[in-house]
């Protein structure tokens, strides 16, 4: 270790850091340890000319590892390796030091923080001089993707991929494709057919040579690792199929709210109370009709059945307000002289177009009454010499008066729940889910499509309840990101993962249930463990679980990290 | 109490002029902006709930539409054009055909060719009446003295009669207000001695319109309260001084001079008025209903064709002026039988009625709170 030359930089970050910690000082500190041959502050090291200065140290002092203290290294961590390869030398001789966000921006005491910011500099450095040269390493990237969910999600993604010349294995397990929204007449709230969407898009998917369409079957299985994936298809009838692939898109989409665990409505006793699928199915064949078969002059619009309650879903199922305006309009360009009662919670009329449509849904006359979050309107019939079947009782807030009001017809606006077998996908994929089953993404504003297992996106309502376009931008989102992997042809692994020492391995499989991202594999005829390094995220759980030690984490080397500890010590 | 709710209401207001109520929902800027929404009258927005939702009973025991001015704060805050001013306006000519018992007012609010064909109907019958009455004893070339076509004494007798029958109607009226709104509600219910204590709104309500004085904005009542003492001055000098005001044809300073100014004051404001709904130049003039334009056509018709029969008299063309007297009278009266009781004029009482009617509902909810705060046990 004595003949590593270990240059030191510690950034200002203009004053974000040098207004808290002496910068000067930790240079001078720098300096006194062992194989430090040059240590230097600047104004902002992430800027051309600092990098450009570690570049000219490495090459005319002939530095072999750098230390940088920063910012955290989520932040430039890749710039600087950047400059290490532009000097010259393995990208992983560097190690940063964080005394910004864990010194200068949470200590006030400038001699604490500038202790700090010099211990943890220290440790750097001790550390940074039993760092490997590691090598990013490629593994192949098969072109094909399997996309489970024929609706409006799963056909997008279908159509992305297959029209850019890429194999596609669509499976559904209807007997149809297009999903819930195959059961929806008009859309909110530009009021386009949805069967003018969904035939024009069937017709393409099943008209492209690039799509194998898996109609009444499902995924029973899937290996592998991204650009690398073994699917098992399972029709309902017949010889399981195996497929390779390089990504799979989930798209199961959403199931409508059960409208009966709501007791206080009565569906299914109360023929007069229908769900909204069941009044699409009334919009599409042009006929609203009560439950004895009359006309409705009366038709109450019920929001929020099954969503944003204590006792159901707490969410907001966020297309049903929409929905709910498009029936008010509905109903009155079938039934002009017919009243329609809105009974909301809260609008949400979010997105483009919206509060249009809902100033539309007043200025046609819809009557819009507010209720109480985990209360349901009561529902009582109507007398003989009552014009309605039924009515309504609702407290109105607005103005503090308890109103009965007749109505012959209800509408329940059932939210979107996750599916049952949702927890089957998420585990067949490998991939998480929230406590109320959505899909978990990567993360939720940057990397909304993709998940904790590289190569399986997500998209549509099965990470949460949204509209059609929201569901068509991330079919298209997801696919954008298998198509950048596609056009590479291959994928890069990172070179910090964990390996296992075959001679060590008892093959004691603790750590096989351990990953969290099944990345170990366990070879029944040696009986030993290994690493799948394409899937390995180095979290580190099996190496410091590994009963014998056999497990060694990449970039995280116990020589490391002890030296590193001696070093703020 | 639950009360039951009726759909219709919102069409049925909307003859009235409350076109755009639906699109209200709710946000509350209109009663935050409004400056005489102070509990426990707190409007426009609870009006407007009670309409979308078709409590009629609730609308119809509401004495909050009288208490607005209609200033347009409201309408010009609301960020969905539901113009909650011209809804409250819309309420009180709904409201006056609630308190009219003989359905003649709910007829003229819901159709204006029926109020323009009783216009007609009552101008023609009135205008062959004093024509036939006036060649019967009188002769069309003399203005006053004996002979007259129209003598000021026969007037006189036909004013206090026509008065009296109004007064009959609108009193009516007034008492079926006081029914919806204080009688019939137990909540209420107040003592003699209340109504005594406010007794005297009435009067500072009804002369100096001092509510309407404290709108921010001060120019519409100005306009207002100079047409209403012009009115007011006029009927006073019609219905005692009437044959000090016709005789002639030297000018009686002493009386005409009052004449003059009301006659200006009325002309200049209503011309004003109407100029203002022409060009919609202020938020209340941007909706006018039809019975607005037949009441202001008709008040500037009656002031111009009163004013020139004068002249005509004064100059010495007793002929043109009693041609012009049955011309006034042919406005007049179709415009006192059908607003005065049953359109626009009522308000010249409901208003301050409820001004009264608000202040005892305060004092008998409060005696109310106290009876009841003593009956708690300590």
């Amino acid at each position: 270790m004595e003949n590593h030359k270990i240059g030191v930089y510690i950034c200002n970050c203009g004053t974000n850091i040098s207004k808290v910690v002496d910068c000067d000082e930790v240079v001078g500190k720098a300096l006194d340890q062992p194989g430090v041959v040059c240590a230097k502050s600047y104004k902002y090291m992430c800027s051309n000319p600092g990098q450009e200065m570690i570049i000219k140290d490495i090459q005319e002092q002939g530095l072999d590892r750098v230390v940088v203290s920063a910012c955290s290294p989520r932040m430039h961590e890749p710039t600087f390796r950047k400059a290490l390869i532009k000097a010259g030398i393995n990208p992983y001789f560097l190690e940063m030091a964080n005394i910004r966000e864990q010194c200068s921006w949470v200590h006030t005491d400038p001699r604490q923080a500038t202790d700090k910011a010099t211990s943890l500099t220290k440790g750097a450095v001790r550390r940074v001089v039993h760092h490997e040269p590691l090598e990013k390493r490629f593994v192949d990237m098969c072109p094909a993707t399997l996309v489970i969910g024929g609706g409006i999600t799963g056909l997008t993604a279908a159509l992305e991929l297959a029209e850019s010349g890429n194999q596609v294995f669509l499976v559904d397990q209807a007997a149809q494709l297009g999903g819930n929204l195959a059961r929806v007449d008009l859309t909110a709230p530009y009021l386009d057919s949805a069967r003018d969407i969904l035939t024009e898009r069937i017709r393409r998917v099943l008209e492209n040579p690039n799509i194998n369409t898996f109609l009444n079957a499902k995924v029973s299985g899937l290996d592998g690792f991204v650009g690398n994936f073994k699917a098992e298809i399972q029709p309902a009838a017949g010889e399981k199929v195996t497929v390779e692939v390089g990504s799979v898109v989930v798209a199961t989409g959403y199931k409508p709210f059960d409208a009966s665990r709501v007791k206080a409505f009565g569906y299914g006793t109360n023929p007069n109370v229908i769900t909204s699928f069941e009044f699409e199915q009334m919009l599409r064949s042009g006929k609203i009709v009560t439950g004895k078969g009359k006309i409705p002059k009366y038709v109450t619009i019920i929001h929020c059945v099954g969503s944003r309650s204590e006792e159901f879903n707490r969410y907001c199922s966020r297309v049903c307000c929409m929905t709910a305006l498009k029936y008010g309009q509905e109903v009155k360009s079938a039934l002009p002289d017919a009243f329609v009662y809105d009974l909301y919670i809260d609008m949400h009329a979010f997105g483009k177009g919206c509060e249009d449509f809902y100033k539309q849904a007043s200025a046609i006359r819809t009557i819009f009454l507010m209720y109480q979050k985990n209360t349901a309107p009561q529902i009582r019939p109507a007398g003989p010499g009552d014009d309605c079947e039924m009515f309504l009782r609702v407290d109105d807030r607005l103005c503090g008066e308890e109103i009965d009001f007749p109505t012959d017809l209800v509408i329940l606006m059932v939210g979107m729940e996750a599916r049952d077998d949702s927890a089957e996908v998420a585990r067949l994929v490998n991939i998480s889910r929230d406590r109320d089953g959505w899909f978990i993404e990567s993360h939720p504003k940057l990397d909304p499509v993709a998940t904790t297992t590289e190569g399986v996106y997500i998209a549509g309502c099965c990470q949460s309840p949204k509209d059609i376009n929201e569901s068509v931008a991330q079919a298209m989102a997801a696919t954008a990101r298998i198509m950048a992997k596609i056009a590479r042809g291959r994928i890069e692994v990172d070179a910090v993962f964990a390996e296992v020492n075959q001679d060590d391995c008892s093959g004691c499989r603790v750590c096989n249930e351990l990953c969290p991202y099944g990345a170990i594999d366990f070879n029944t005829e040696l009986h030993r463990s290994s690493v799948i390094s394409a899937k390995c995220k180095a979290c580190g759980a099996c190496v410091s679980a590994c009963p014998s030690a056999a497990i060694k984490a990449r970039h995280f080397t116990d020589e490391q990290i002890f030296a590193q500890i001696e070093g703020v010590l | 109490m639950t009360v039951q709710a009726d759909p219709r209401l919102v069409a049925e207001l909307e003859i009235y002029g409350a076109q755009d109520v639906l699109k209200c929902y709710h946000c509350g800027n209109c009663t935050a902006v409004c400056p005489f929404s102070k509990a426990p009258f707190i409007f426009p927005r609870k009006s407007m709930r009670y309409l979308q939702m078709g409590l009629r009973e609730k609308l119809k025991s509401n004495l909050e539409p009288w208490l607005c001015y209609y200033c347009g704060e409201c309408s010009e805050q609301c960020p969905r054009e539901a113009e909650p001013g011209e809804t409250m306006m819309s309420m009180r000519r709904w409201l006056t055909a609630q308190y009219d018992f003989t359905g003649i007012s709910n007829l003229l609010y819901r159709s204006w060719k029926m109020e323009l064909l009783g216009i007609i109907v009552l101008a023609i019958l009135t205008g062959l009446g004093f024509y036939m009455f006036g060649t019967a004893t009188g002769d069309i070339h003399k203005y006053d003295g004996p002979g007259a076509f129209l003598p000021s004494a026969v007037i006189h007798a036909f004013d206090w009669t026509m008065a009296t029958i109004l007064s009959t109607f609108l009193l009516i009226n007034c008492g079926r207000m006081w029914w919806f709104t204080m009688g019939r509600d137990p909540e209420h219910r107040a003592t003699p001695a209340m109504y005594a204590r406010r007794a005297g709104l009435l009067l500072l309500h009804f002369f100096t319109q001092k509510r309407y004085s404290e709108c921010d904005r001060k120019g519409p009542w100005r306009l207002h309260i100079v047409l209403m003492l012009s009115y007011v001055s006029m009927l006073v000098l019609i219905m005692f001084f009437l044959p000090m005001m016709q005789a002639g044809p030297a000018v009686n300073w002493w009386a005409h001079a009052f004449g003059y100014a009301a006659t200006a004051g009325l002309l200049i404001t209503v011309a004003m008025a109407l100029w203002g709904r022409v060009q919609k130049s202020a938020t209340h003039y941007k909706h006018s209903h039809e019975t607005d334009w037949i009441f202001l056509i008709m008040l500037f018709y009656v002031a111009l064709t009163g004013i020139l029969q004068h002249a005509c008299h004064r100059l010495g063309s007793p002929y043109a002026a009693n041609i012009l007297y049955l011309a006034h009278l042919m406005g007049v009266v179709p415009m006192l039988v059908l607003e005065v009781p049953f359109s626009k004029w009522a308000h010249m009482c409901y208003r301050p009625l409820a001004m009264y009617f608000s202040h005892v509902q305060v004092d008998a909810m409060a005696a109310k709170e106290s009876a009841a705060a003593e009956t708690l046990p300590a």
